[in-house]
């Protein structure tokens, strides 16, 4: 069965980095090869493996991390990752560095970002072995990093003009999730921030090109909207009445006389 | 790196209790460790962990002042002359001048020569001795390992409840040894396995330094995710020592900050701080302790006490941060970039840089909140050159993502471009009872934990018993004495005796 390996391994190649690339074949080599993997082994690597057939198994691995991106394909690419995982981490004193580890690490980055997996993402980024101040002269690890923090400061506009500059092909593809999370977030800020804004003010904060698509996601928000004098005015949640936590004080003032209770 | 700075730390929690018990003018080494020999024989006869504990408190003291030749010569006198666990003790240690350790056979076994071989825990506490005496010399790092792997062996073939306390030190050891060797992470199969039989053995305290060892092993490698899983799949003992809690609660702390878990890793520190030895005793774990410490406490938007860094201990460690908890009172982003960049060094060699990255947006809402409070409406053309924001429209979204965050009270009028802002928020309803609720918890919490850890001697109650019932005697012949001679008063309270 081994010998099946090269020859499918070098169709993948071809397959992949043909222009424009075919996804379908492969998509279909991918799961002929993932067979050869477990038949030889090497998709759990194991100490004893030969370190040439390892590299070949990363190789493939990685296009399919890749080729997941480029379907859209966010759960595969997920479990290609974590496959990956052992070969850079446990493997990387046997195996040569692959050119494409930070390229994935940081696709799997802006993936938890966009995930909204904050906690996750920044256990990921303390795991990388590069040391802190490396981090910024990866581009690939840099981008990632750069929107987490704009995101977190709130600067949305650099994010926004940052979704251009991606370092790889694949980063782009995330970008359209980016943006809807980006929206999201804005509008929950203006609605706390602005009693009303003008259209067309509301439009270049959300970076709307056409007002239709601002109507549209201000119905989903359920924004009142005034059509003739152009503002959106944002209901307010914050006079909500505040109520006295009654059941909350009773338990606590009950367990309070236990204690009491128990120290005399 | 923060394993260098650990390292003084890890080995100074075990000094703690240490002023107290070391006598003024100590003994000599070879007459405590025989004396500290008689203490183990007397925990193992009467199966009262507590000795063992008082031999253990005087390690580092005695680890100190160790060398060949006092263990040579305390363990020539505790073991009879014939005893093969002698002859394998004294083959452990590096080679040294035979004539001498036969002239010391030859002299001292008959003055004070036991009757037969002493318990194996005594044997398991020369072990660690010796491991550590080869710990002091680089060249014989591989020995100790080899030892330490022997001893490990021998631990797990002896299975004796009376062995763990000192099985938990021995644990140490290995991992000293280890470490110095460079493979940390090879131990941690080890660990792992005698976890888990630890577990099963209700071993408390094996199972507590343990988990602290993997723990540190995973840190070490920035492992958070398998640390964290670590943390949530194990139960750390509730009955470890002090010292193993601590440091328990450090790394604990450290997992939550790197998640964003602040306030819980608030909590650990906090407890890790108030769990520690005095801070001039163990000065590295404190120092450690209290870097994370100062940054989680930024990080949730509180300053550090100033006094804290006039401590003494503290103030030269944490001039670094220092510097960065002023920048980020001040609120100023150019100071906060220029603090980091000088010091980044430190902060690198902490572990803590990414965390003081991660300040750079308490920073920007410190600085809003400042002008909240001074100004009653601000142009954000005006917030953008104060804070040094690079654009208008990037203070636009900074500000409303603040008032969002209830950081500040305010409105934008993005008409007219300023921000308007409101009266802070008075500190009053649920909130304040919540605050209060949780100090009173804990007040009661180490109320019954005290309560908890205090010993009673055994048995001291059968004589309080006598007491009482000397007591209840007495009464009862009073009583009667009352019945008898005083019938005129009615007493029917006291008839019922």
């Amino acid at each position: 069965m081994s010998s099946q390996l090269p020859n499918l391994h070098k169709e993948l190649i071809r397959a992949f980095t043909s222009h424009p690339s075919d996804l379908a074949a492969t998509g279909k080599l991918l799961a002929r090869l993932k067979i050869v993997l477990i038949d030889t082994d090497l998709l759990f690597p194991q100490p004893s493996s030969n370190p040439k057939e390892l590299v070949v198994a990363r190789d493939i691995l990685e296009i399919g991390a890749f080729w997941s991106i480029r379907t859209r394909d966010v759960p595969s690419f997920d479990r290609y990752f974590s496959q990956l995982q052992t070969f850079y981490n446990d493997f990387n004193s046997v195996l040569p560095p692959s050119e494409r580890e930070y390229p994935i690490r940081g696709l799997n980055l802006i993936r938890l970002l966009i995930q909204n997996r904050i906690a996750d993402f920044h256990t990921t980024l303390e795991s990388l072995p590069l040391p802190a101040d490396e981090l910024l002269n990866n581009p690939f690890i840099k981008h990632p990093v750069n929107l987490e923090r704009w995101l977190m400061e709130g600067s949305y506009s650099k994010v926004w003009n940052a979704r251009e500059e991606a370092p790889a092909e694949e980063y782009k593809f995330f970008v359209d999730s980016l943006m809807g999370t980006i929206r999201n977030e804005i509008a929950s800020c203006e609605e706390a921030a602005y009693e009303s804004l003008p259209l067309k003010d509301a439009a270049t904060l959300l970076f709307f090109k056409t007002q239709s698509e601002l109507l549209a996601f201000a119905k989903q928000r359920d924004w009142q909207v005034n059509l003739t004098q152009e503002t959106i005015t944002f209901t307010h949640k914050s006079e909500e009445k505040m109520e006295i936590p009654k059941d909350k004080l009773i338990a606590n003032n009950l367990a309070y006389a236990r204690e009491l209770e128990q120290i005399v | 790196m923060a394993d260098v700075e650990m390292k003084p730390a890890d080995e100074k929690v075990e000094e703690k209790q240490e002023g107290k018990e070391v006598p003024t003018s100590p003994p000599s080494p070879v007459a405590e460790i025989k004396s500290n020999i008689t203490l183990i024989d007397r925990a193992v006869s009467t199966l009262e962990p507590r000795f063992t504990h008082r031999v253990l408190r005087t390690l580092t003291a005695l680890r100190k002042r160790l060398n060949e030749q006092i263990l040579r010569e305390s363990i020539s006198e505790v073991y009879p002359p014939d005893s093969s666990v002698k002859s394998s003790l004294l083959s452990l240690l590096p080679d040294a001048d035979i004539s001498e350790t036969m002239d010391i056979d030859s002299t001292v076994p008959p003055a004070a020569k036991p009757p037969s071989d002493p318990v194996p825990e005594a044997e398991i506490y020369f072990r660690l001795l010796i491991i550590h005496h080869l710990l002091t010399s680089p060249s014989n790092y591989g020995k100790a390992q080899d030892l330490a792997n022997s001893t490990v062996q021998k631990m797990q073939a002896l299975n004796r409840r009376s062995l763990d306390p000192i099985a938990a030190k021995v644990w140490f050891a290995v991992e000293r040894t280890y470490e110095l060797a460079g493979e940390l992470s090879d131990a941690r199969p080890l660990y792992l396995a005698a976890q888990r039989t630890a577990s099963l053995r209700h071993d408390d305290e094996t199972q507590a330094a343990l988990i602290n060892r993997l723990l540190r092993s995973y840190l070490h490698y920035s492992l958070y995710d398998q640390a964290d899983k670590l943390v949530s799949k194990t139960t750390f003992p509730a009955s470890a020592p002090n010292p193993q809690y601590a440091r328990y609660h450090y790394y604990l702390g450290r997992i939550k900050a790197v998640q964003l878990n602040y306030t819980e890793a608030h909590t650990h520190l906090q407890q890790a701080i108030r769990r520690a030895p005095a801070p001039k005793v163990a000065p590295g774990f404190y120092q450690a302790v209290h870097k994370l410490f100062v940054v989680v406490e930024l990080l949730m938007g509180d300053i550090p006490e100033r006094s804290l860094f006039r401590h003494p201990v503290l103030e030269k460690a944490l001039s670094g941060y220092f510097d960065i908890v002023k920048a980020v009172r001040t609120g100023s982003l150019s100071n906060f970039q220029h603090t980091l960049s000088k010091h980044a060094a430190v902060f690198e060699a902490d572990k803590t840089y990414s965390l003081i990255v991660r300040l750079r947006q308490n920073v920007i809402k410190t600085g809003i909140r400042r002008l909240s409070l001074s100004y009653s409406r601000i142009s954000l053309r005006d917030i953008c050159v104060k804070l040094h924001l690079d654009s208008e429209e990037d203070a636009e979204y900074i500000v409303g993502k603040a008032i969002r965050d209830g950081v500040i009270e305010g409105r934008i009028v993005h008409e007219k471009g300023w921000m308007e802002c409101g009266g802070q928020k008075t500190g009053d309803g649920p909130e304040v009872g919540e605050m209060f609720a949780r100090r009173i918890g804990y007040c009661l919490e180490l109320h019954n934990e005290s309560v908890k850890a205090m010993r009673y001697p055994l048995n001291a109650h059968r004589k309080e018993l006598a007491d009482a019932e000397g007591a209840r005697e007495r009464e009862k012949e009073l009583a009667k004495e009352i019945q008898e001679g005083d019938l005129d008063d009615d007493d029917s309270g006291l008839g019922d005796f």
